[in-house]
């Protein structure tokens, strides 16, 4: 046997684990899911083929689209607050102050616990009657039964949990600059203000492009807390994020085939995101640190 | 960083050798073969739970073959995970049913004919449940409780402290008859010890409640719609309950709460289905109207002085609603032999008796029953308001085949109507309506 | 504190330090509220939680929640193990299957590598949510719902991330090393052991360090692949404790201390791998 045909046999065999893993769970669900979208199943009763006919109920049920537009919601409120948050903590934390490293750990602390328990522990905080906030600031608020502050409320729980994940990011993406550049530029007489818009900022382009895109994808898949927070889609139904409602409608009304076209619908845009993303930023994140 | 790298190594080599053993998965899981079968038994009510511990271990002592495991899903998943469980064969061999999922499973065939299953048993069981779980001729589970009629339990000191009479309180959605709603006022503190009916009370400061009113079908709305002499349900199974007396009730009820403030705000009480008896058992709510699934609760957690009055009256009367749950057999368990004699067991008044024992539940069992009433008498507690002697009307529980799927329509909608969101009329009509859609 | 991060802070006028020092605090402060709230509940009576202010401190200072929690009926032994159990084997087979993987992308030459490569890389676009309702279906017809097996199978042949972390770490190891062993009559086997898995050492442990926080932390998998008591991982006891014990926050909050504090004692211990790790990876 030539060399480069047992080169062949070897990688094969050891990719042969991990290329059954991934066809078997991720590409082949894939294609079942499609197929599932067009029958109607509901776990119990053999699965009928309809067609489009999920398609059409799916979108001409407002349930669905209320769902995207919420989750947008969600998005656009957790984002922005968390990458700004975690920008400015890292500014904090990269001017050689005592003690940083020691913050770093207490911010990624939430990072580290499960999603679904962190959402039981600010259930108990956010409580209207016995919780820890409503005793601390001594009024009665219904945080998560109000129509108006549930999607807010919530967003808040999630920033809190990420901001700190976000800001080593940011910590990371500061120290990586050169210091030749900052050094020229205060030389210069450049203000530490015009310092950090003019350079630490455009600098940081692509760690800024990174926290964006996970983040949005991401939110955009937000479950364990709200299932924690809010359940059955909160008061309302104000905090019904997509993959709450696909949740529920594959696994409580048991209407596979339509929670099938809504799982397909996500993904579509979750590529449409990633990619439009990418190509968005690869434009403007080029920058010839050599010189 | 070697030793604790060597650490983690060797912890997760221990745990991935015994892998794939679950500490709480039963030892035996082959059927026969000199081993022993498991029986699973799945309910939601936790008090019931320690009873039938006591009641299976009994059971084993004489049946030494058959090991009884409780599993014990929360009332809030319940009947959702139900389904689920029941197409995926993860169902329990039994398990507890009330009248939101009945129709629909006894139809289906998930459901062991008990008929067929324990011909002679039927005579020791309580009618009501009987008749309430009987389909197309067919019984489909051995009677597990039965509610006695709902009963008002009260705070004595506060009572005392208000001069209210409980065994007086008429409610009535003419303010002119209400007496009812005067009473409760004078129940009703905030944090600074104003009572509801003087000037400057704060409704957003609560120490102290007097009435559960909330979206509690069996204890509350329920009762309320019968007492005003209104209807929830048709003859054929359809949703009336947005025509007047019954909207008038609910109306009463939502008042209640959110504009004289006697009652705890629906963002407690929507999700939480404890809060009000927790109130009552920290000394923070007067009047509790619950039912015999409650009394061990109270009897157990108050500490201060108690006692059952009959529920509120309405204008027409005091009507409840009173309702049974059985224990149905999986149709296609693998331990057909085994869970039959199990069943019998719940079934018979020897079985039975360690709920009534306990005080726990009144049994579904006839000659079960009287352990419950022995069991409260020697504890001082009447319960004869919660039996005929009360002049008590009762009226039929929920039914339907689809009556879950209804459920699941309606509920979200009258949470909003009890949270003041939704006013009652119009929020009535479309919870209606959607729920005769969903029965459709 | 490392040269760049001095570099960066230029000349911090003491005012400006003190201000910074006090957002820090204050950011500290609420990052560990919920966790000093939560634990302080979980060490209360429940008698002292329903008749005092929530704030006040716990007295006396009891552990009987934790006993209650772990005592017969609320078994919260069972979850731990059941958990510590799936992570073991999920990580073990990870790390395996992912390693001999990344080799084959970094070092073999074969027909259809970066194709190959580009088909794992996109699967890291498809969302959980997607694929649990077919990977459901799939595994209920197999029999398989309910089971350890069922828990464990979707994870354990790999994760593409790694594969892609590890491959670029691959990449980097020098040639001579690798040929070196080749010359001593090294097979792949071999080579792998005792030569790329020692010299991978720092990104083996980063990985290591992510499989067991997220596999720890799965909630949706085990909530739709699970049925009851026997195979309910812990944030599934968590949800499960919180949803029929509503209003005892006491007994809840012990559950969550118990689900956060081995997370935290590993985060604790290795912490400078977790921070390189996150910044390095990127992940989650």
């Amino acid at each position: 046997m030539s060399r480069s045909s047992r080169e062949t046999g070897t990688a094969y065999a050891l990719l042969a684990p991990s290329l059954f893993g991934i066809t078997a769970f991720l590409v082949l669900p894939i294609f079942v899911v499609l197929w599932l979208s067009l029958n109607r199943w509901n776990l119990i009763s053999p699965a009928e083929f309809v067609g489009l006919d999920n398609v059409r109920q799916v979108f001409a049920d407002g349930a669905f689209r209320r769902s995207l537009l919420i989750t947008t919601g969600f998005v656009v409120i957790v984002i922005p607050a968390q990458t700004a948050l975690g920008l400015f903590a890292a500014t904090l934390l990269t001017r050689g102050l005592r003690g940083s490293a020691l913050f770093r750990v207490v911010y990624v602390l939430p990072w580290i616990c499960a999603p679904l328990v962190l959402g039981v522990v600010w259930k108990w905080i956010l409580a209207p009657s016995d919780g820890a906030l409503n005793a601390l600031i001594g009024q009665r608020v219904e945080w998560l039964a109000d129509p108006a502050l549930a999607l807010p409320t919530v967003a808040a729980v999630t920033i809190w949990t990420q901001v700190g994940y976000v800001t080593l990011f940011f910590v990371a993406g500061l120290t990586a600059i050169p210091s030749h550049l900052l050094d020229a530029a205060r030389i210069d007489g450049a203000s530490p203000r015009q310092v950090f818009w003019r350079i630490k900022l455009p600098l940081l382009r692509p760690t800024t492009f990174f926290v964006l895109v996970t983040g949005i994808i991401s939110s955009f898949q937000v479950f364990d807390s709200i299932y924690a927070l809010t359940p059955q889609g909160g008061p309302e139904g104000v905090t019904d994020v997509v993959a709450g409602r696909i949740y529920y409608q594959a696994f409580q009304s048991r209407n596979i085939g339509q929670a099938s076209v809504m799982a397909l619908v996500l993904f579509i845009l979750l590529v449409v995101i990633t990619v439009g993303q990418q190509r968005w930023f690869r434009s403007r994140t080029t920058y010839d640190l050599s010189s | 960083m070697r030793t604790r790298a060597i650490a983690l190594a060797s912890a997760l080599f221990l745990t991935a050798g015994t892998a794939a053993c679950s500490p709480s998965a039963t030892r035996d899981e082959d059927k026969g073969a000199g081993g022993r079968t498991t029986v699973t038994v799945r309910l939601w009510d936790d008090q019931v739970a320690k009873a039938y511990q006591a009641s299976f271990d009994a059971f084993s002592k004489s049946n030494p073959g058959i090991v009884v495991k409780i599993n014990l899903v929360p009332f809030a998943d319940y009947f959702t995970k139900l389904p689920l469980d029941i197409s995926s064969g993860d169902i329990d061999d039994i398990f507890w049913l009330n009248s939101s999922p009945f129709g629909a499973l006894a139809d289906s065939g998930a459901l062991m004919d008990i008929d067929q299953a324990l011909p002679d048993e039927k005579g020791g069981w309580v009618e009501a449940a009987v008749s309430q779980y009987t389909r197309n001729g067919v019984m489909w589970g051995v009677p597990a409780l039965t509610d006695g009629r709902s009963v008002v339990y009260y705070n004595k000191k506060l009572i005392d402290e208000a001069g209210v009479d409980p065994a007086k309180l008429t409610w009535s959605p003419d303010p002119a008859a209400d007496t009812f709603l005067p009473a409760a006022k004078k129940l009703t503190k905030d944090s600074t010890g104003k009572t509801a009916d003087q000037p400057g009370f704060n409704a957003g400061k609560v120490d102290q409640y007097a009435f559960n009113a909330a979206n509690d079908l069996g204890a509350i709305y329920y009762n309320f719609i019968g007492s005003n002499g209104g209807k929830f349900q048709a003859e054929d199974g359809s949703f009336v309950f947005a025509e007047d007396q019954s909207a008038q009730a609910i109306q009463y009820l939502v008042d209640l709460i959110n504009q004289s403030g006697v009652a705890p705000s629906a963002a407690d009480t929507n999700d939480n289905g404890d809060f009000s008896r927790d109130k009552f058992l920290q000394g923070k709510m007067a009047l509790f109207q619950s039912g015999t699934y409650n009394l061990k609760n109270v009897a157990d957690g108050a500490t201060f002085d108690w006692a059952i009055a009959p529920m509120l009256e309405g204008p027409a009367g005091r009507v409840s609603v009173v309702n049974s749950i059985i224990a149905a057999g999986n149709a296609k368990t693998q331990n057909k032999a085994a869970t039959v004699k199990v069943l019998k067991w719940l079934g018979s008044s020897e079985g039975a008796s360690f709920v009534g024992r306990s005080g726990t539940a009144l049994p579904a069992v006839t000659d079960a029953q009287q352990s419950y009433y022995d069991f409260w008498e020697k504890e001082k507690v009447d319960t004869t308001q919660f039996g005929e002697a009360s002049g008590t009307d009762i009226i039929e529980p929920p039914f339907g085949p689809k009556f879950l799927d209804a459920n699941t329509a309606y509920t979200p909608i009258f949470k909003e109507i009890f949270a003041g969101r939704t006013p009652v009329p119009a929020g009535l009509q479309k919870a209606q309506d959607a729920a005769n859609n969903a029965i459709k | 504190m490392s040269a760049a991060e001095r570099v960066h802070a230029g000349r911090t006028r003491p005012l400006d330090a003190a201000v910074a020092y006090l957002l820090l605090v204050a950011g500290a402060l609420v990052t560990l509220a919920p966790f000093v709230l939560s634990g302080m509940t979980a060490v209360k009576s429940p008698q002292q939680f329903a008749a005092e202010p929530v704030l006040n401190l716990p007295q006396p200072l009891t552990f009987s929640n934790f006993t209650t929690l772990f005592g017969g009926r609320y078994d919260f032994v069972s979850p731990v193990v059941v958990t510590a159990q799936v992570v073991a084997v999920i990580l073990v087979g990870q790390i395996v299957f992912s390693v001999l993987a990344a080799y084959a992308f970094a070092r073999l030459r074969f027909p259809g590598r970066d194709a190959l490569f580009w088909v794992y890389l996109a699967t890291l676009m498809v969302p959980q949510i997607v694929t649990i309702i077919p990977l459901y279906a799939m595994f209920a017809e197999a029999g398989l719902r309910n089971t350890f097996w069922g828990l464990v199978l979707p994870q354990v042949f790999g994760s593409p991330y790694g594969i892609f972390l590890l491959r670029e770490y691959f990449r980097g190891i020098p040639e001579d090393l690798i040929s070196a062993a080749r010359l001593d009559g090294c097979n792949t086997m071999q080579i792998l052991r005792y030569v790329v898995v020692p010299v991978s050492r720092p990104i083996l442990a980063t990985l290591t360090i992510i499989t067991i926080v997220s596999h720890w932390n799965n909630f949706l998998w085990p909530l739709v692949i699970t049925s009851g008591p026997t195979w309910q991982t812990l944030t599934l006891a968590t949800a499960n404790l919180q949803s029929q014990y509503n209003g005892n926050w006491t007994l809840v909050m012990a559950a969550t201390t118990v689900a956060i504090v081995p997370l935290l004692v590993l985060f604790l211990t290795f912490q400078r791998h977790v921070v390189r790790s996150i910044t390095i990876t990127g992940f989650k």
